[in-house]
């Protein structure tokens, strides 16, 4: 699938490719965050209160003398590793239930539907806080609990498109072909609702993202961990003094959903056999 | 009759132009006829070939911008259309030209009750007061044969059937009396009775009002039944225009004969007629299947019966078909062999072995043996997946090898007439009647017994459907199977089918040898179908190359 077509579809979307190139940028900075910006981002590297650019401090720093930019740079780290893994979480267990409800229908259908309908009838935010109140803010289980929250609406789009493509006649003629079930779910039908899938889990990530933000921007974030969240919340107090210490953290958090926004639309188009042929042409 | 008066609409020099990037420049180039009072011309030609966009740039229902008129006129009466402001149009348009659509499914707002539909023509274009309009409305519905007038008036559309609608369709552009009526395949969506009706209303509508109409359609069989005069398409060129029985009869353009030849034309010979011999392949006896819609609390639940206790048989190297309305249960029944529906009841034996009684996993190994070459060409191959490997997939999954499933699957697909090299590029490069192909070529990698072709060839244009009526001919003989044709074109399953049974709410009403259900029909369903055969009168002139 992803052959050389596939890529030079990609490259062909100007948007795709920039938003390529902000998540890339953002995984360098979480993944070289120690060599930039080594030693703890907690601790104090300045004065507080320093204005960007002044004291060698590129984004200023906090109320405690913290440097913004070392906090954005290892921040990175949790925000993406909590986006990218609840979202591969909720993706699976959404995919999997709404495959399986969409392709047999009935009373599995049924079944599988009001279990869903539990968790979309939960305001997500409030579920959110609860689990991770329960299970005490650590990394493994902010990232249960936004799987928790994220999967239900997947599942429901999946279901419709797989009852919508399992009367289709290509799906029909497989099954007179005598392809198995599993072959049929995952290479029949799969690879055609690949295109909204894919759209919502970049969404997905990016919501997660915004979720994560938001625990820890409340206080429920994992305490070990420095994150966007955390410092847009901690400096809400003085926003009107020091603008800077939840400007960029906020930016970054822009950034990186809008970076995954454009990578998200640009793997639609290039997946899309036919609206490839018309860039082409 | 025709020449005597001055042309009421001319078309002159007409050029649309279509957008960057599509597989031609224009979408109509500089065609030219004339549309005279008292008479009905008809305009043919195949999908893509033009007939369509004249019609809506006279009605000013060009998608813009896509679609621009880039030289040439449309002259009313001597007034340029083109060149009239929108205001000027919009007088024109409903009052003195007036169309109907081919889908009358989705022709009327389905929030509004038939008589406000009509009505509002009346109360845009004159000023006569609410009565009147009342009245005219249930005038014009009784017009167009439509039962209870006055209650259709104030039904909501989802109560008619297609022909009804079409029929209300008529009202309305007829409210006005236009003189121009442009017809865009009204009868394409109906079946074939339905057709005969909507057909001869038009005609008598025409010949009492004396009106013009230009009526759009791609069957030759409709223009024998209706056109005084016809205008043949192609590629957006008029490429011939003539008196209707001048064209029909004596082709001059090698596009027409083209056309005109690969109708469907029955058997050529009485040939060898087939003989059943031995066991059957496959006999279904006593299907039943019922539908149960469920009920709302206003409605309460319907049940549908779509197979009513059907018998059938088909012997090794036989063709049956089955042929009959929509909704008659042919495809239900097709669906039954090939295990995609699951009937209510009866007994689906193939080779000796109850199909119906077995599980999933026992039925697996007779799966190979019955296969299906569907309907919609464009629905029918995953658009995700390589010619090559939808072939190969079928006996990839009964175990053969990959490497050489994919080899197999180039040579069927030179056996369906398509390049080698089609294995490695995606359906949505070829066309319809090339996909239809790739279709026959995966059921066909399964080395089946049985095939089943559950309408092949409707969504194609006459010239393709010749072409894969052949090919399936062609096939059906070299690999002597046994072939169940669905179809509700009667002149296609007199011209393949050895074996014909003709099906009406779920059961079949007369079965027999081809020739004897259509030359010597006795159920007086089967007389109603083969009587409403559009272009009876007209026998298609023998000019189609090699007659193969």
């Amino acid at each position: 699938m992803f052959n050389r077509d596939f890529t030079e579809a990609f490259l062909r979307n100007k948007g795709a490719v920039v938003g390529l190139v902000i998540v890339a940028a953002i995984l360098l900075l979480a993944a070289f965050a120690d060599v930039i910006f080594p030693g703890d981002p907690w601790d104090m590297a300045g004065a507080p209160f320093t204005h960007p650019l002044d004291d060698g401090m590129l984004f200023g720093s906090d109320m405690l003398g913290r440097d913004i930019a070392s906090g954005i740079a290892h921040g990175a780290r949790v925000s993406l590793l909590i986006g990218l893994t609840s979202t591969v979480v909720a993706v699976a267990a959404g995919v999997l239930l709404g495959a399986l409800a969409g392709f047999h229908g009935g009373r599995i259908d049924d079944a599988i539907m009001r279990f869903t309908e539990l968790f979309q009838t939960i305001p997500n935010f409030v579920l959110v806080v609860v689990i991770v109140a329960i299970f005490t803010p650590s990394l493994f289980s902010i990232v249960v609990a936004i799987a928790l929250v994220s999967w239900a609406p997947l599942a429901r789009l999946v279901r419709g498109e797989f009852l919508a493509l399992r009367s289709r006649e290509f799906v029909q003629a497989a099954i007179t072909c005598g392809q198995s079930n599993a072959a049929i779910i995952f290479r029949q039908i799969l690879p055609n609702c690949l295109s909204p899938i894919i759209v919502s889990a970049s969404l997905m990530v990016a919501t997660a993202i915004l979720l994560e933000s938001s625990l820890s921007f409340l206080g429920l974030g994992d305490p070990n961990a420095m994150s966007w969240g955390f410092m847009v919340g901690s400096a809400r107090t003085v926003l009107r003094q020091a603008w800077w210490m939840s400007f960029f953290p906020g930016v970054a958090i822009l950034l990186t959903v809008l970076g995954l926004n454009l990578v998200g639309e640009g793997l639609n188009d290039a997946f899309n056999p036919r609206l490839r042929r018309k860039r082409k042409a | 009759m025709t020449e005597t008066a001055a042309p009421l609409l001319e078309i002159k020099g007409l050029t649309v132009a279509l957008p960057d990037g599509a597989d031609r420049d224009f979408a109509v180039e500089k065609i030219d006829y004339t549309l005279n009072p008292d008479e009905i011309l008809c305009i043919v030609g195949e999908s893509g070939s033009g007939k369509s966009v004249t019609a809506h740039a006279i009605m000013g229902l060009l998608p813009k911008p896509d679609l621009r008129i880039a030289a040439g006129g449309i002259l009313y009466r001597g007034r340029n259309i083109v060149t009239m402001s929108d205001a000027e149009q919009r007088k024109l348009r409903g009052h003195r030209i007036a169309m109907i659509f081919p889908e009358p499914m989705t022709a009327l707002t389905p929030l509004m009750r038939i008589g406000a539909q009509i009505e509002e023509a009346l109360s845009i274009h004159t000023d006569i007061d609410r009565t009147a309009r009342t009245a005219r409305v249930v005038e014009m519905l009784a017009a167009v044969g439509l039962p209870n007038p006055e209650e259709i008036r104030k039904s909501y559309p989802f109560r008619l059937s297609g022909g009804q609608r079409q029929r209300v369709m008529i009202a309305m552009a007829l409210a006005l009396k236009p003189d121009i009526l442009i017809a865009d395949e009204p009868t394409t969506a109906l079946d074939v009775t339905t057709q005969k009706q909507i057909l001869d209303l038009i005609k008598e509508i025409q010949r009492e009002q004396r009106m013009a109409v230009l009526f759009i359609t791609h069957d030759f069989g409709v223009v024998a039944e209706i056109a005084d005069r016809v205008a043949v398409m192609r590629h957006g060129r008029v490429v011939e225009i003539g008196a209707a029985a001048e064209v029909l009869n004596r082709p001059q353009h090698p596009y027409t004969r083209e056309l005109i030849g690969s109708l469907p034309h029955g058997r050529a010979d009485d040939g060898p007629k087939f003989v059943p011999e031995g066991d059957p392949l496959i006999a279904a006896t006593d299907v039943h299947k019922v539908y149960r819609i469920a009920g709302t609390r206003v409605g309460g639940a319907r049940t549908l019966v779509v197979s009513d206790h059907v018998h059938l048989t088909i012997h090794p190297g036989e063709t049956v078909g089955l042929v009959g309305e929509s909704g008659s249960g042919k495809s239900t029944l097709a669906r039954t062999i090939v295990g995609l529906v699951k009937p209510d009841g009866g007994r689906v034996d193939f080779e000796g072995a109850d199909l119906l009684s077995l599980d999933r996993d026992a039925f697996r190994p007779y799966r190979r043996h019955v296969q299906m070459v569907f309907q919609d060409p464009y629905a029918s191959l995953n658009p995700r997946h390589k010619v090559g490997e939808i072939i190969a997939q079928g006996p990839v999954a009964f175990g053969m090898d990959k490497a050489e499933a994919r080899a197999r699957a180039r040579d069927l697909l030179a056996l369906v007439g398509l390049d080698a090299s089609a294995a490695d590029r995606y359906p949505h490069e070829f066309s319809g009647g090339q996909r239809q192909r790739v279709s026959i070529a995966r059921a066909l990698a399964m080395e089946p017994k049985l095939l089943i072709a559950d309408e092949p060839v409707s969504a194609l244009d006459a010239s393709v459907q010749a072409q894969v009526l052949d090919l399936l001919a062609e096939i059906k003989a070299k690999l002597n199977l046994a072939m169940l044709f669905i179809t509700h074109d009667l002149r296609i399953a007199a011209q393949i089918c050895d074996t014909v049974g003709v099906m009406k709410l779920g059961k079949i009403v007369e079965i027999g040898p081809a020739a004897e259900v259509f030359g010597h029909p006795k159920d007086a369903y089967t007389k109603s179908l083969l009587e409403a055969i559009p272009g009876q009168g007209w026998t298609p002139p023998a000019t189609r190359a090699g007659g193969s």
